[in-house]
């Protein structure tokens, strides 16, 4: 790559890291390193949220989605805008105005510690897995495309987040997220244009061949429980997804609970509302871009370097005659045929999974494109928008893991009576301690790639039974017992569907779970009265 | 249900109606042949 890409790259993390450090006033107190005296304005606020939920997994791997798949992950964020709406009247006033630092904190005023402890806990872990997940996937790609060490790939991207969190706590998080995503959105309008100016059609006519190809089909009206994207799952599924995400996940509550007024924390949630799904559809319009462009240029058999590398080494013969099948198709049935037989190929040879190979090969699509074909200058400006992607989620991770440490367990169990300078010592170890806990797990996520799975397969696994609790926590005759008990029973509901049917999409899961917690904790909340006066009668 | 709920309501589905007419127009008028 030219080094003036390379000098915008470094350029653009020396920028994020000193003014993340410039922008972190006020920050000797616990409230103002965690919650920036409450003082930040909504469009500030807005903008962190939608940066901690866009990471590099949607500037690498959703963009590629849209150039294999088509637009109907767009159908994924349906749900969004009506959560929006709902949080900002529901559990927004609940939290903010219950000066709390962290939504499991609310939890122990309405219910008890061990509801608040256990909901905590189940944060740290998902969180802390996930957040090595979201160094992994783009350091993953970066050591292939470039040859690099991968040490070198999750430093690269983790040590900036960690060093401006750690100094500046929340406000860093909230300024440098705010000026990533303007650095993002502009790389990816910039990427756009190039590309319709690139692609030797008219924008009309990119567009049809791009319709032709099924790569514009958004809407799939079927009603199927075992298909992720859908309208319906994503409309009902997507809903309560975001209601947990948004409304519980202190990754999300910690933005908000930043804002100077609870008007100006709704109005925050509200730019995700008008935001997000014209944000998703124009991440898979590059891909989609993207797509038509291959089709008229030359493209690779496997986007994946490194396995091209080793099945090229291990199979000769048969991967030649592979790629001379695929640049001898002339349709893109016949195209598509090839590039299977390829990952078939390829997955003998590495014993890994063929879904494993064809997902792995989506994540290179664009990283091929942006260095072979971007002009110089804006390939490290699209990189940079990368890192600068992966840089806002692991930075409102790493902040949001260290609150839930200090608050939920330390001051809670472990010393509640030592000073702001104490805890704010305390705090920056935490968020350097899950910074080195995420690199090191994210070097050993890229090796076993389920893992990854896993981790989304965990966190499916409570996401719903924890807004559950939350629910419960606003009608005012639920009870502590009946809140852990329904906590429990949601998420062996969850377990139980996914064991005995594997096939459900992981969206329903957060319906079952919540709708569990709810009826449970409820029948047991109104029984338990009706106990102790049946007790008192005798 | 307050007014300023129905207000913002109302508000965030018409944008979000607006959005869906549009991928729709997109999906339609893209997947049929010049």
């Amino acid at each position: 790559m030219h080094p003036l890409n390379w000098v915008i790259v470094v350029g653009w993390l020396a920028y994020a890291v000193s003014h993340g450090i410039r922008r972190s006033k006020n920050t000797k107190e616990l409230e103002g390193y965690f919650l920036a005296n409450r003082s930040l304005p909504w469009w500030a606020v807005g903008l962190s949220v939608m940066a901690t939920q866009l990471s590099a997994v949607t500037m690498i791997g959703t963009t590629g989605q849209g150039a294999t798949d088509g637009m109907r992950f767009v159908q994924f964020y349906f749900g969004l805008p009506l959560a929006m709406v709902i949080l900002g009247v529901t559990l927004v006033p609940f939290l903010h105005g219950a000066n709390v630092f962290t939504a499991y904190e609310f939890l122990e005023r309405r219910f008890d510690a061990k509801t608040r402890t256990f909901t905590a806990l189940l944060f740290l872990l998902s969180r802390g897995m996930s957040a090595s997940t979201i160094i992994a996937a783009p350091a993953v790609v970066f050591s292939a495309i470039f040859g690099w060490n991968l040490w070198l790939c999750v430093a690269l991207i983790g040590v900036p987040a960690i060093l401006y969190t750690m100094v500046g706590g929340v406000q860093a998080v909230t300024w440098v997220d705010v000026k990533q995503m303007f650095l993002i959105v502009g790389a990816l309008l910039a990427v756009v244009i190039t590309l319709l100016v690139q692609i030797p059609l008219s924008p009309g006519a990119a567009l049809h061949a791009a319709g032709a190809a099924g790569r514009l089909r958004v809407f799939d009206f079927s009603f199927s429980v075992t298909n992720t994207y859908t309208f319906w799952s994503g409309l009902i599924g997507g809903t309560f997804l975001m209601l947990s995400y948004f409304g519980t996940d202190q990754s999300q509550v910690q933005r908000y609970l930043s804002a100077k007024s609870v008007e100006e924390a709704r109005s925050s949630l509200l730019i995700s509302a008008y935001w997000k799904i014209p944000l998703q559809a124009l991440v898979l319009l590059v891909g989609v871009l993207v797509f038509v462009f291959y089709e008229t240029h030359e493209q690779p058999i496997l986007f994946n370097p490194s396995n091209d590398r080793v099945v090229r080494a291990a199979e000769p013969a048969q991967y030649a005659a592979l790629e001379q099948r695929f640049r001898a198709a002339t349709s893109l049935a016949a195209r598509d045929s090839a590039r299977a037989a390829a990952y078939e190929l390829t997955s003998t040879v590495t014993h890994q999974a063929v879904k494993d190979v064809k997902k792995a090969d989506v994540n290179y699509v664009i990283p091929r494109f942006v260095i072979g074909y971007l002009p110089i200058g804006l390939a490290g400006i699209f990189i940079a928008a990368v890192i600068a992607a992966a840089m806002n989620a692991i930075s409102g991770e790493l902040t949001s893991l260290s609150t839930a440490t200090v608050i939920d367990f330390y001051r809670r169990w472990i010393r509640h009576d030592a000073s702001d300078a104490h805890f704010l010592v305390v705090s920056r170890a935490a968020t350097v301690f899950w910074g080195i806990f995420a690199c090191i797990v994210a070097k050993f996520a890229v090796n076993l790639g389920s893992l990854i799975e896993v981790v989304n397969r965990f966190g499916s696994f409570f996401y719903g039974s924890i807004l559950g609790v939350f629910l419960l926590a606003m009608i005012p005759r639920a009870r502590a017992n009946g809140a852990f008990v329904g906590l429990i029973a949601g998420m062996a509901a969850v377990g139980f569907v996914n064991f005995s049917q594997p096939d459900v999409s992981f969206l329903w899961h957060n319906v079952i779970g919540a709708v569990t917690v709810v009826v449970v904790g409820m029948a047991l909340s109104l029984a338990q009265p009706q106990a102790v006066e049946a007790a008192r009668a005798l | 249900m307050s007014n300023r709920f129905r207000v913002t309501l109302v508000r965030v589905l018409t944008i979000q109606v607006i959005t869906l007419l549009l991928l729709g127009w997109l999906q339609h008028h893209f997947s049929t042949p010049p």
